[in-house]
């Protein structure tokens, strides 16, 4: 019994940081420009490449996943830069942000299926070992994965609310007209957001790529869990996302544990569609739109 | 000074219907292209390319009976697909495990999407945007997870192989080179491409235009949403699901990738590359997407790469599609031939 607890209070905590860090990003995308960002499943799966790629070319893994996290974040600007604010102002720019990105998102799946092949190659752990807890036996990799989320959300919670340059990225997602007019570079803080986001996938995809093997497709489970996960939340905040990322995480260990594997992602999308009826903006959501 | 001076804008009479080609009009184009479909497999042989056109028109359906939710309706349905491959498995599952006559399932195939198109109303009534988006898609994971998870009956990943095809009397449909599946799926797309222009130009059409274009307004006037949205989903089912009981019974099997996102961006790029809400856009994106994709067969992993770099060009410089290019090339050369006359 005790043991069937701890089971699924790890597997909670690891999917769940798992699916916080996807979420956070999508979901402070949504809030600063408004639009959703079907590539950050794929993003995810680049930054598990890049650091793959330092680390062949002779980077130990301290300095190459930090790196892989900064290119990544590069490309979360060029992307913006890209497909997304050439569209702002159009009238169904939603609509359309969500074909360019799901195009860009090919675009790089396709890239890397070149230009890396699809032959499974996995990242060195975190911290390797492997541990009991409460009767479990657990990779010290998952626990690392379990103590750092919480750390970074955090950082973010910290950056959004008490550096200047979060609080200007929290005004232009509350109301971009006024943030403009009180000289704000929307602009670049859209860049940002983007960034912050991409940054946060290629996270998720070095912790991925540690413990399961990679392949050019490994983006759109954790895309379409993150999805569900904001829409748990409520994609208008960020907290609410993360809240949910956890809670879902102990619904499908919960799920796996009694139901068995095959049931979960039906039990799962059935929860969904219920939620949505009864709460149409989410479980944690307050009916307005803004960061934090 | 005081005479009254002639306008210098010569006052034309107010046209009907503002915006719409005369339906005369319409009708003789729509017949003209129908007459240059109908005759293409005399002038085309070979099996393969008339493969590649039974496939263009089974996309089209798909995509313009997408068009109408997504683009008339302004309901962002991302589970269209969902009803495609709910085609795919009631046609299949219908002829070969309860024995149905494949011509009543093919029919059948349509029914049962246009059901779960009601039944996928209901959870996006109160929603907007993005939650559709949302909602939708999850609908559309939810299909395939039941679909993998009752691999008893359906497979599971594995899919269904020997699917009953349609028959015509004796007629062998299989050593024909395609000739009978080419005139069923031009059948197919022919009555619901009639059938969509039908709809978006009747006062009903209307109503679903007026609904999206501003909602508020049109519910002030006594329109119902609840009503508005469900006739627009259902409508947009029914071909759908009939052009995946097409699928079945032409690839004569069934497996979940109908389900998967490749599919699902290939259609919804055709939609947006011809230009949302036209219906005609969506199936001249169909042909261009599917005959340049198998011209670019030798590209090998470069074919998708082009593709989405193709799809974010235009989206980016015509963002009303192809069909707003060629109405922008149209109305140029019009200008330069009223200058030369």
């Amino acid at each position: 019994m005790s043991s069937a607890f701890a089971d699924i209070a790890f597997g909670g905590l690891f999917q769940g940081s798992l699916y916080a860090m996807m979420a956070v990003g999508l979901a402070l995308v949504w809030t600063t420009i408004g639009v959703f960002n079907f590539s950050h499943g794929v993003l995810m799966m680049l930054g598990a490449y890049v650091a793959w790629q330092l680390i062949e070319i002779g980077l130990p893994a301290w300095a190459a996943f930090p790196l892989a996290i900064v290119v990544l974040g590069g490309v979360g600007w060029l992307l913006q830069a890209s497909v997304v604010r050439p569209l702002i102002g159009r009238p169904n720019i939603v609509l359309v942000v969500v074909i360019t990105t799901l195009a860009a998102g090919s675009l790089i799946e396709n890239g890397a299926l070149t230009f890396w092949g699809p032959r499974s190659k996995q990242l060195p752990s975190l911290i390797s070992g492997n541990a009991t807890i409460g009767g479990v036996g657990v990779s010290l990799h998952q626990i690392a994965i379990i103590v750092i989320t919480p750390i970074i959300l955090g950082a973010l919670w910290l950056f959004l609310n008490r550096t200047r340059l979060g609080l200007a990225m929290r005004a232009v997602a509350q109301n971009e007209d006024a943030s403009h007019l009180v000289g704000l570079n929307v602009t670049a803080l859209y860049g940002l957001a983007f960034g912050i986001a991409a940054s946060l996938a290629g996270l998720a995809g070095i912790f991925i790529g540690g413990y399961r093997f990679m392949s050019p497709v490994m983006g759109s489970d954790p895309l379409l869990k993150a999805l569900i996960v904001v829409v748990f939340g409520g994609i208008s905040s960020v907290s609410g996302p993360i809240f949910a990322a956890y809670l879902i995480g102990f619904f499908e260990a919960a799920c796996n544990y009694y139901f068995g594997l095959y049931w979960t992602p039906t039990l799962l999308f059935a929860v969904l569609i219920l939620i949505l009826m009864v709460r149409p903006e989410g479980i944690f959501a307050s009916r307005s739109r803004g960061l934090a | 000074m005081t005479d009254a001076v002639a306008p210098a804008i010569p006052i034309r009479a107010v046209p009907v219907s503002p915006g719409r080609t005369p339906w005369k009009q319409e009708a003789i184009g729509f017949a003209i292209a129908l007459l240059v479909l109908a005759l293409l497999p005399l002038v085309i042989g070979d099996t393969y390319s008339r493969h590649v056109l039974i496939m263009v028109f089974i996309y089209a359906v798909v995509a313009s009976n997408w068009d109408l939710s997504l683009g008339y309706g302004g309901v962002f349905n991302f589970g269209h697909l969902a009803l495609f491959g709910i085609g795919v498995y009631a046609y299949s599952l219908l002829t070969k495990l309860v024995g149905l006559d494949p011509w009543l399932a093919l029919f059948a195939g349509g029914v049962i999407a246009t059901v779960a198109a009601v039944l996928v109303t209901i959870p996006i009534l109160r929603l907007k945007g993005i939650y559709i988006i949302l909602v939708t898609f999850g609908f559309a994971q939810l299909v395939m997870q039941i679909v993998i998870s009752q691999s008893a009956i359906t497979g599971g990943t594995q899919g269904l192989v020997r699917v009953p095809g349609l028959y015509w009397f004796d007629h062998n449909m299989i050593r024909d080179g395609k000739f009978a599946y080419f005139y069923i799926a031009l059948g197919l797309l022919v009555a619901s491409t009639i059938f969509l222009r039908v709809f978006v130009r009747s006062r009903l059409g209307a109503g679903v235009v007026a609904l999206r274009d501003n909602e508020e307004y049109a519910i002030s006037r006594g329109m119902s949403l609840v009503r508005q949205r469900m006739i627009t989903l259902a409508a947009s089912a029914f071909f759908t699901g009939m052009a995946g009981a097409f699928y079945a019974a032409y690839q004569r099997n069934a497996s979940v990738d109908v389900f998967g996102m490749s599919l699902a961006t290939i259609i919804l790029s055709m939609v947006l590359l011809g230009g949302a809400s036209t219906i005609y856009g969506a199936i001249i994106a169909s042909f261009v997407l599917t005959v340049f994709g198998e011209a670019m067969a030798d590209f090998g992993a470069w074919r998708p790469m082009i593709t989405a770099l193709l799809i974010i060009v235009v989206m980016l410089v015509y963002p009303s599609g192809l069909v707003g290019m060629i109405r922008a090339g149209w109305g140029a050369i019009a200008v330069r031939m009223k200058r030369t006359a």
